[in-house]
């Protein structure tokens, strides 16, 4: 098949592991899976301290299974990265804890205190939510696929994040004001999830012309704008002042660009923040230290082909 | 003992059967919170999505069985912060095999342990199915029903380790370290109150009989992988109880602990206390209407 061919049959799972696709199309949808992928991992890093911060015993277990799950999404999403034949899953790996994998911006910055958890698990997750919903349209048919239980799964973390948020905002006066300066550091971060706006992303064309996605940036920050504007006030926190944010008649959001860090956004997306640095070190620090047990388990896959023990994963 | 005579309810107990119940569930309750908060460590940071996965179940598992033996503890009125969040570090009563910490990168670790604790968790279930308290008695099954596959991962999982030189040396490394203190399993809480749990019929095994079992269980298998198990004589010195054995200093059930559960409780207690709580909120069901 030949790009124009992609471009005239793109559709939602049009595409599938059957179907000989040009390298362009496979190498887009790789790092656009990737970069989801990864972003999985990195958010289950940043999560994982707080399943032992949390204060109750069902608050700890929701939070173990929410960083499970996370972890389960990214091996399902490799899963669909590697279908498209130009990488594998150790190599994508690699990479990311090599430094050379990109992942969400939000995942580059420290996570310290619990009243920031649902800025995370209520706001960030949401936004995914809202991009990860428009992909089960994707061309790229075991991406698609994929989202259909990442979706189903990260509705009870969006629930999860609203039920800390709601609770954090009835609390103590002192809880409601942390949560409120949680939420002001993490909104303009929040916004930029979405990433600039559309004549600034460079992969949007392409990727939009074969399928891949469906939505550009701006008409997803403005589906949640939408959403998440009222809730958080529903909740009590006040929208700060910056970036400002316009609501046009139509009901659509226009959000001052200027008004956000865009030096910070880029060198996050070139994994140079100093959180970057942070978070990619410990990544590759403690995937190195278990290596030792991934060289006893290719010596033992290779001695014992065929009849590995199931349970043992 | 399988004869001992049927407990009354929680609210109908004399105070010296509500006592020998209640150390009783603090020793299994507090072993499954403890080994659960421990294990979560490795979540994000397993040799492999798969393995990651896999004892991310297995610590929640634990968590839910904590939770299930705490609410029995609730019976006689203490509420969650009374019993987690607000009971000082000192009155803890888990094995100080749950509460070492790892190494980074020592998953030898995390999976010999689990062995160990997961043969002695099968062991002390059995006891409790003919339990002379209905409460303890309802809620084993469900927990036996869970655990069967701990063991099983723990076993693949040594069983690929001890198949190469270095894998070898890793869980022998392990094992010295934390034989020791998985023995402290057994030991008693108090005397007095032990021999209370088992002529009340709580239990139908001692702690004694249980620790044998466990050794006649864990000896053999351990050294038909290749690894040496020099402790494999304690049995018998251990019946004087805990004299001059070669047990840690810290027993955990006696409510001496290591300087890292001290870590441990401050860091798991930590939200509770920077943010001035004084309930912990439930989000499932209660047990009894699950």
């Amino acid at each position: 098949m030949d790009i124009e061919e992609v471009k005239q049959r793109a559709g939602p799972r049009e595409f599938s592991p059957k179907d000989d696709l040009p390298e362009k199309y496979r190498k887009a949808a790789t790092r656009m899976i990737q970069f989801h992928a990864n972003s999985e991992i990195m958010g289950a890093y940043l999560e994982r301290p707080f399943i032992r911060e949390a204060p109750s015993l069902d608050r700890k277990l929701a939070f173990s299974a929410k960083v499970q799950d996370e972890i389960g999404h990214g091996q399902l999403l490799y899963r669909a990265a590697e279908s498209l034949g130009i990488k594998d899953r150790e190599q994508m790996l690699d990479e990311l804890a090599n430094g050379e994998g990109k992942f969400l911006n939000c995942f580059h910055y420290p996570m310290d205190s619990w009243v920031e958890t649902p800025m995370i698990a209520f706001f960030v997750d949401g936004a995914a939510m809202r991009r990860q919903a428009t992909l089960k349209q994707s061309s790229w048919e075991p991406y698609a696929h994929a989202m259909d239980k990442v979706c189903f799964e990260e509705g009870f973390h969006v629930k999860h994040g609203e039920a800390i948020l709601y609770e954090l905002m009835t609390g103590s006066k002192s809880e409601q004001e942390r949560t409120q300066a949680a939420f002001e550091k993490w909104w303009p971060r929040i916004i930029q999830f979405f990433g600039p706006t559309d004549d600034k992303s460079t992969h949007h064309d392409f990727s939009a012309d074969v399928g891949l996605k469906t939505m550009t940036n701006d008409e997803l920050r403005n589906a949640f704008l939408n959403a998440y504007i009222p809730k958080a006030e529903k909740y009590g926190l006040e929208i700060p002042d910056t970036p400002r944010i316009r609501e046009n008649d139509d009901g659509t959001y226009e959000v001052e660009e200027d008004d956000l860090d865009w030096d910070e956004f880029f060198t996050i997306a070139k994994n140079d923040a100093p959180g970057s640095h942070e978070q990619i070190g410990k990544r590759n620090r403690t995937q190195e230290a278990v290596e030792w047990v991934r060289n006893s388990m290719d010596g033992w896959e290779s001695k014992s082909a065929g009849k590995t023990p199931q349970a043992a994963d | 003992m399988a004869s001992a005579e049927q407990l009354a309810g929680p609210d109908e107990l004399s105070e010296e059967e509500q006592e020998a119940v209640e150390t009783l569930l603090f020793r299994l309750a507090d072993d499954e919170f403890v080994v659960a908060e421990r294990y979560t460590e490795w979540q994000v940071r397993a040799p492999t999505l798969e393995s990651d996965l896999a004892l991310a179940n297995i610590a929640q598992d634990e968590l839910g069985h904590a939770r299930l033996w705490y609410d029995l503890l609730q019976d006689f009125g203490p509420d969650e912060p009374d019993l987690i969040w607000e009971r000082p570090a000192g009155e803890w009563r888990h094995s100080t095999l749950t509460e070492l910490p790892f190494d980074e990168g020592d998953w030898a670790d995390p999976i010999l342990r689990s062995y160990l604790y997961d043969v002695a968790e099968e062991i002390r279930l059995e006891a409790l199915v003919d339990s002379s308290y209905a409460r303890i008695r309802d809620r084993v099954g469900k927990i036996q029903g869970e655990e069967d596959y701990h063991r099983e991962h723990a076993e693949n999982w040594l069983e690929r380790l001890t198949d190469d030189d270095e894998g070898t040396r890793r869980v022998q490394q392990a094992l010295d370290k934390l034989l020791p203190y998985a023995l402290t399993i057994f030991a008693p809480a108090d005397e007095e109150i032990e021999a209370r749990i088992d002529e009340l019929g709580l239990r139908t095994m001692s702690l004694a009989d249980m620790r044998e079992e466990w050794l006649d269980t864990v000896v053999p298998y351990l050294e038909g992988l290749g690894l040496s198990v020099d402790e494999a004589e304690l049995p018998e010195q251990y019946d004087t109880h805990h004299e001059g054995l070669e047990l840690p200093d810290e027993l955990g059930r006696d409510q001496s602990h290591t300087d890292d559960w001290d870590d441990l409780y401050d860091e798991f207690t930590n939200t509770y206390r920077d943010l001035d709580r004084s309930e912990a909120t439930r989000i499932m069901k209660d047990p009894d209407e699950e």
